[in-house]
């Protein structure tokens, strides 16, 4: 009856989420009476969970290290070894095209975790070791460096803001966190007094921390980082398995247990 | 101070990870995918001034690959099952023939999305496997967004037959769907 006139590639773009609101509407009130709609539209459903089922696995492996390294060298061939010394690549706002109505797409995840990996790839820093010294031990992100971040790492409660021992920056604890591999994580941000904020994660690695992530956004007049940072950061945590955020007591006692 | 090629190995090493994605769903192989994304960083280096910064590097990559993969093909002479099903009507659901024949010789899902035309492929596994909007994937391939829907279509009407899928089993697990 009233299936007619749903043409295959709109009932389609329903089960895709891509209808605008008032032929999802439609489409909705129709296959509530119309139980080959429904069918017609569950067809579409199932193919794309199963094609996802079926091919998400091989896609989702890994980089072979010998494929990375093979394309590193032809990089630096091509660019003369600025590799090495490539500066923080600033995370540019997503285009402004992309659909709110859509969840976010999973592609943009694996751009944003590598553009990140390759920060934490060039940066790489130890936060100090465990010498006397260890409290003037500072990280250094292009150019910009923080100093007393693992004593504020060690000691700061998520969700409380202190000035950092020694330098006129803000220090944020955010959250804390166990990544994939059971290490002690925190999120945390830091304004610096030159209007950047950075957006970080560091973990605990051979007994001290370890940035394994940072993204330096220009701060708005609010000092906090814009939303953009805030995606790559979702895309690093999702890609290292960071777990639920550690309640307050849970955090204490991770806390306690690594001074 | 950088040049293009400079500003393009980064993006390529930001990206490699996608690439390689690209490259799989192209190929079906880790090897061949190998191969294919070095050809294409290759390529990418050396004509790097033809990249037009702000513009997408994911898409111009993936149009470099996507050539150089389809060159390949037709040098090795190796194309897999080609175009003619791409041209069948609108058919709706499972015809009861078509059950009998797809329940006798049921293919995998993998083996039927690999049986599929490649630009129907490519279009399924941009839109179902990798959760990119038709838009996206209509200006990544450079094609109507029209172009791509009835693509998507063709190709899950096409899995649906050749795996038996009818959607009984969807609706109870999977439930709404993603509607915005």
């Amino acid at each position: 009856m009233t299936g007619q006139q749903f043409d295959d590639e709109i009932l389609m773009a329903f089960a895709d989420g891509e209808l605008d609101e008032a032929t999802t509407g439609a489409v909705e009130r129709a296959m509530e009476t119309d139980d080959d709609l429904a069918l017609r539209v569950a067809l579409f459903m199932e193919t794309r969970a199963r094609a996802r089922e079926a091919m998400a696995p091989m896609l989702d492996q890994p980089v072979p290290e010998a494929l990375r390294r093979s394309i590193e060298d032809m990089v630096a061939r091509h660019g003369g070894g600025d590799t090495q010394t490539a500066e923080v690549v600033a995370f540019r706002p997503a285009a402004n095209d992309r659909r709110p109505s859509i969840a976010r797409s999973r592609w943009i995840a694996p751009i944003a975790a590598s553009t990140v990996a390759v920060l934490a790839g060039v940066a790489g820093y130890w936060l100090g070791s465990a010498s006397p010294a260890r409290q003037d031990a500072g990280l250094a992100v292009a150019g910009l460096s923080v100093n007393g971040l693992p004593a504020a790492l060690d000691s700061t409660p998520s969700g409380e803001e202190i000035v950092l021992a020694g330098s006129d920056a803000r220090f944020r604890a955010i959250a804390t966190f166990e990544d994939g591999d059971g290490r002690l994580c925190r999120e945390f941000e830091v304004d610096m007094p030159s209007q950047a904020t950075l957006v970080s994660v560091a973990c605990r690695q051979a007994g001290d921390w370890t940035v394994s992530f940072v993204v330096v956004a220009a701060s708005g007049a609010d000092g906090y980082a814009p939303a953009s940072s805030l995606d790559a950061l979702d895309a690093y945590l999702s890609a290292i398995g960071a777990g639920e955020p550690l309640d307050d007591d849970d955090e204490r006692e991770a806390l306690s247990a690594i001074r | 101070m950088s040049t293009p090629a400079d500003d393009v190995g980064k993006q390529l090493l930001a990206m490699l990870p996608v690439l390689r994605r690209f490259a799989l769903s192209l190929t079906r192989s880790a090897d061949k995918a190998d191969d294919l994304v070095q050809s294409a960083c290759e390529r990418a280096l050396a004509s790097a001034d033809r990249y037009e910064p702000g513009t997408r590097f994911d898409a111009w990559m993936f149009r470099i690959m996507r050539n150089l993969w389809i060159d390949r093909l037709r040098r090795e002479k190796v194309a897999g099952p080609m175009d003619d099903i791409d041209d069948r009507s609108n058919i709706v659901g499972v015809s009861g023939e078509q059950v009998i024949e797809a329940r006798s010789e049921m293919s995998s899902v993998s083996d039927a999305i690999a049986a599929l035309p490649d630009e129907q492929r490519e279009v399924l596994m941009l839109t179902c496997v990798e959760d990119m909007p038709y838009r996206e994937v209509a200006d990544m391939l450079g094609i109507p967004i029209g172009t791509v829907m009835s693509r998507l279509a063709r190709a899950r009407r096409r899995l649906a037959e050749a795996t038996g899928i009818t959607g009984d089993g969807a609706r109870s697990s999977v439930q709404q769907g993603k509607r915005p």
